[in-house]
């Protein structure tokens, strides 16, 4: 048996962890934008007004049958539970949807004019992120957003296969993706920092793997960020990651990826010009090193259920590993 | 009646354990040597000609006239078929004489037989006798080349058949530098010039890269790639003769295919080649096969000058998942499900007009 003082630890602990649970990267009861906030003002108002009621229900359930356990006057009865029953319920639903529907045109408002527009296209299991470059031509990334701190964002958000939802917890809310139709949403952070955001409609086997990254930061390094991304890729200077560039081409890679400066133009997978640079890989799931690169090149499968990318396991491990040596180069 | 029952259960038993008394004892010849009873010969002969009567029903044989197709059922034919049925230049093999039931010289007994029927014996053999079923499944096209050939066969009298079945191996003054074996085998199908024997029956080789040549003939010979014409001729070469044949064939010059395509689809194809057709998720040809600069894995084939129908028969053999082959085929076989027929016509006129060295 634990003592009273060791129980009580216990508990606080429990406590604690329950509440940083409530923190972190991907959570609606941290906000760090806008919608998030208001959002989480609109939960913690209903959590409470539901707490409130039903500590009143138990309240009135204890009385009548512990408290005052007699018989009652019916007529007073009636109007009680008329009361109690109906019209409180219909007050208090009441207020809750008229506040609930005036945070509406709020959340859906689009951006403002000149906000940073980022096109993000859900795909069978990754984004495919579009940034208008400094020079007026469309960035191609995939699985990482940066979007600027206390501005507004204009994201215009499509599928290229089924339905997704885009949804950054801790910035906003979530909205879906269709194929053949695009909608908007605006999201204005109000916290620099890292988050993680994942798709919210079940697409697949491997749905619950479609996660990205997403970076706020002050507009001026985004602007870097992106100048950076909008470059074509830097030639490896390790002479395994060049022997990786010439494999990257030799094993036809290029026909679905595109490292932008070299030959490699495929658009069926993502663009990896810079990909070492991500917080992360296979759609912001594993660690971004040479070790998953080399993982994901020989078992996509074993990574991602149902992957498009077939397994090039039968490469001879060397040229495995100038691949990945390439790959975690491409900075 | 309940008596009845019991004498007629003890007669079949021991009816069953008279039988297996004179199979135990082993009175009961199987010597070829002594044939068959007259009856039993016309009984064994009358249900199997009823059983690919009926089996065959519902087979629809595609065309046949194309003279590729039969030119491709002919090496095999003469491989594989003529030791037991025999040829115009060897009506009546001796070692088969002896066999029960002897196989028909098919020129003479063709007749009996729809295309349909064909088929179905070549496909699957006879049980009770020597006939083989065709050595692997999926490839149905090389069972329907080896009917048109036959449908071909009663009107060649024994120099036609040679021509047919021996290529420029019989008419050519070859090199002593020339292996043995492609005279006698690879030769007869792919030229001794490996340019593959007109009109595009069979794949050129010439040029083609040591490496997928290697591995190609690897994967025949274990069943990785389906061919009931190759895999047995892959399946007897020695590790070694799999090598000089790959780098003869490799170190022949390549020259573009001769056969014109229509100029439209070679441009789509150019197209499709260059940039896939991405809605389908197929990517860029070039990106694995070529044309283009880049230093590319020897185990991809090159496709540049290969005949059209070659490359069509392939594209198609991926798309109906029997496309075996090396340890990289399964990169294959998604890409070419997603081009539509026509596409995967326009990609192999295409490649067929390449004259970019190989």
């Amino acid at each position: 048996m634990c003592s009273p003082a060791a129980r009580s630890r216990t508990l606080l602990a429990a406590l604690a962890l329950g509440a940083a649970a409530c923190r972190g990267p991907q959570s609606a009861l941290d906000p760090a934008g806008r919608g998030a906030d208001r959002i989480a003002t609109l939960f913690t108002i209903m959590a409470v007004g539901a707490a409130v009621v039903w500590l009143a229900m138990v309240a009135l359930t204890v009385f009548a049958v512990r408290v005052h356990a007699a018989p009652r006057v019916e007529r007073r009865t009636a109007l009680f539970i008329l009361g109690g029953g109906a019209l409180v319920p219909t007050v208090v639903l009441t207020a809750l949807l008229v506040y609930g529907l005036a945070l509406l045109p709020e959340l859906v408002a689009p951006a403002p004019a000149g906000s940073l527009r980022v096109a993000v296209t859900g795909e069978q299991w990754w984004w495919r992120v579009r940034y208008p470059g400094p020079d007026g031509r469309t960035v191609e990334l995939a699985n990482e957003v940066h979007l600027p701190l206390g501005q507004a964002a204009d994201l215009r958000l499509d599928s290229a296969d089924v339905i997704h939802s885009f949804w950054i917890p801790s910035l906003g809310g979530k909205l879906d993706m269709f194929p053949g139709r695009t909608s908007r949403l605006a999201l204005w952070p109000t916290r620099a920092g890292r988050y993680r955001g994942v798709c919210a409609e079940y697409c697949g086997a491997s749905h619950a793997l479609m996660a990205f990254a997403v970076v706020v930061e002050p507009r001026a390094a985004l602007d870097r960020w992106l100048a950076h991304q909008s470059e074509p890729a830097r030639p490896p200077t390790t002479p395994l990651g060049a022997r990786g560039a010439a494999l990257f081409l030799a094993d036809g890679c290029g026909a679905c990826h595109a490292v932008r400066g070299t030959p490699a133009a495929g658009t069926l997978g993502p663009d990896l010009t810079h990909v070492g640079s991500r917080h992360g890989l296979g759609a912001a799931t594993l660690p971004n090193d040479a070790g998953t690169f080399a993982r994901w090149i020989t078992h996509p499968e074993s990574l991602k259920p149902g992957v498009h990318m077939p397994a090039f396991g039968m490469l001879p491990p060397a040229d495995v590993r100038a691949l990945a040596a390439y790959l975690e180069e491409l900075q | 009646m309940r008596r009845h029952w019991k004498k007629l259960l003890a007669a079949a038993l021991a009816l069953g354990a008279l039988g297996m008394i004179v199979a135990v004892s082993g009175v009961i010849p199987v010597r070829a040597s002594g044939g068959h009873w007259a009856v039993t010969e016309w009984l064994l002969h009358f249900a199997m000609r009823r059983s690919v009567a009926t089996h065959s029903m519902g087979t629809t044989a595609p065309r046949l006239d194309d003279p590729a197709m039969a030119l491709k059922g002919a090496v095999h034919y003469d491989l594989a078929c003529s030791p037991c049925h025999g040829s115009p230049a060897q009506r009546s093999p001796r070692l088969a004489r002896g066999m029960v039931p002897p196989p028909p010289y098919l020129a003479l007994t063709l007749g009996q037989w729809d295309q349909a029927e064909l088929f179905d014996i070549v496909r699957h053999g006879v049980k009770f006798t020597g006939m083989p079923a065709w050595p692997t499944a999926g490839r149905d096209d090389e069972v329907w080349a080896v009917v048109a050939f036959l449908r071909a066969l009663p009107r060649r009298d024994a120099a036609a058949y040679e021509r047919m079945v021996r290529g420029d191996t019989a008419v050519t003054v070859v090199s002593a530098e020339v292996p043995s074996l492609v005279v006698d085998n690879c030769g007869r199908c792919h030229g001794v010039d490996g340019r593959g024997r007109a009109p595009g029956a069979f794949p050129a080789l010439a040029g083609q890269r040591v490496e997928y040549l290697l591995a190609s003939l690897e994967a025949y010979a274990r069943g990785a790639r389906h061919s009931g014409m190759m895999g047995p001729v892959a399946a007897e070469l020695t590790p070694e003769e799999r090598v000089t044949l790959s780098r003869y064939y490799s170190g022949l010059p390549a020259l573009p295919a001769t056969e014109g395509g229509d100029a439209a689809a070679i441009a789509r194809g150019a197209e499709i080649a260059r940039r896939g057709v991405p809605g389908a998720r197929v990517p860029a040809c070039a990106s694995c096969h070529g044309p283009g600069g880049v230093e590319r894995n020897p185990r991809h084939p090159r496709l540049a000058g290969q005949h059209a129908a070659e490359l069509a028969l392939q594209l198609e053999l991926f798309r109906q998942g029997v496309r075996g082959g090396t340890s990289y085929v399964h990169l294959m076989a998604p890409v070419a499900r997603g081009l539509t027929r026509s596409q995967a016509r326009d990609v192999a006129a295409y490649y067929a007009s390449l004259a970019e060295p190989r």
